[in-house]
């Protein structure tokens, strides 16, 4: 299936297959924030997220000749990257991938900035911390699939290419993930609207 | 299962926007009279589109000139890998060309040399034997020091 790409997009990676640097530091800097995002939420730790972060663009420099122009760079980008922060987590937590941990410090740290403190943004920045740190709770496969749906907004069908796994999984893991990330709130700020 | 609890199974991915059509249209149906099932999809919905606007956490700013330099010196790295094997190919091939076409030559100028003496290389196959590898042990040596010596030079840099 044809994926639809951001305009520039395919040129830089045809750069790169040719072996133009100047191709890699654009598209190090169209998908910085994301990736870094995306493995933060994966791994909980920013110095391993960076590192994470080289890595994935190491095996993609390596491997970009291997990558299918018709099919989403997104997801293949992705995909990389995960395999990458699982790999990790095998190794560093090889106990279970979906046990939960209790710590929410990480992310809650992430999310604090400088912005001015009007009681709207006090309130906005209360409330998205304490999702954050419920999210960091979960187990890895739910922060996956809830990062990559509502974070990276990709399709089921990237999310499909990133996870590698069947449609069906993806719909169950999102379902339950959700699920599972409301009854943890409500257990945590009941009565809390999140309307 | 009633129709009631197979839509409030639904509506997790309802609020996901992961339905198919049809069953956003029944979803859509069942929440027109239902008050507890519009009330629970609102705050699934509700916290999808908190998720959508969590803060994104910025990467460090030397982080992507750090990503940059790295994958230079990796993709440097391997083509100078590609180069090396390469001249390596060629260097192999050039070397049995030159041996085996430098031979009639040799055995030519050393034929009466080696008669006179006759230690035994009058036999041909011992003699090319011979000969080759006193070439090929010369190239070898020539090569080790080149590559230690690169190493050295790569060590200091």
């Amino acid at each position: 299936m044809p994926w639809e790409s951001p305009v520039g997009l395919d040129a830089e990676v045809a750069q790169l297959r040719r072996g133009d640097l100047d191709a890699l530091a654009g598209l190090l800097a169209r998908y910085q924030n994301r990736l870094y995002r995306y493995l933060l939420r994966l791994v909980r730790d920013p110095a391993t997220a960076e590192d994470l972060f080289q890595q994935t663009w190491l095996r993609v420099a390596e491997r970009i000749r291997q990558f299918d122009s018709r099919r989403s760079f997104d997801a293949w980008l992705f995909a990389v990257a995960r395999n990458l922060a699982i790999d990790h987590l095998r190794r560093s937590a090889p106990e279970s991938l979906d046990e939960e941990t209790p710590s929410g410090a990480t992310a809650a740290a992430e999310l604090r900035s400088a912005e001015p403190p009007a009681i709207e943004t006090v309130l906005a920045r209360e409330r998205a911390g304490r999702l954050a740190a419920a999210m960091t709770d979960l187990p890895v496969i739910y922060r996956d699939v809830l990062t990559l749906r509502f974070e990276e907004e990709m399709k089921l069908e990237e999310i499909a290419v990133v996870l590698e796994a069947p449609l069906s999984t993806v719909k169950t893991r999102l379902r339950r993930s959700l699920d599972t990330l409301r009854r943890m709130l409500e257990t945590r700020y009941p009565g809390e609207d999140w309307r | 299962m009633s129709e009631h609890e197979t839509i409030r199974e639904l509506l997790s991915l309802a609020a996901a926007g992961a339905l198919d059509a049809a069953d956003e249209q029944r979803v859509g149906r069942h929440l027109r009279g239902c008050a507890a099932c519009t009330a629970e999809f609102e705050q699934l919905q509700g916290l999808a589109n908190s998720l959508r606007r969590l803060p994104t956490p910025q990467p460090p700013a030397p982080l992507l000139e750090r990503t940059r330099a790295r994958v230079e010196w990796r993709l440097a790295e391997e083509a100078e890998n590609r180069w090396n094997h390469r001249v390596l190919v060629f260097l192999i091939l050039f070397a049995w060309t030159l041996t085996l076409a430098s031979w009639p030559v040799v055995r030519l100028m050393s034929s009466g040399l080696l008669g006179w003496f006759d230690p035994g290389f009058g036999r041909t196959w011992l003699s090319l034997a011979v000969y080759t590898a006193l070439l090929w042990l010369t190239g070898g040596v020539a090569a080790a020091t080149l590559a230690l010596r690169r190493r050295r030079e790569r060590r200091i840099a």
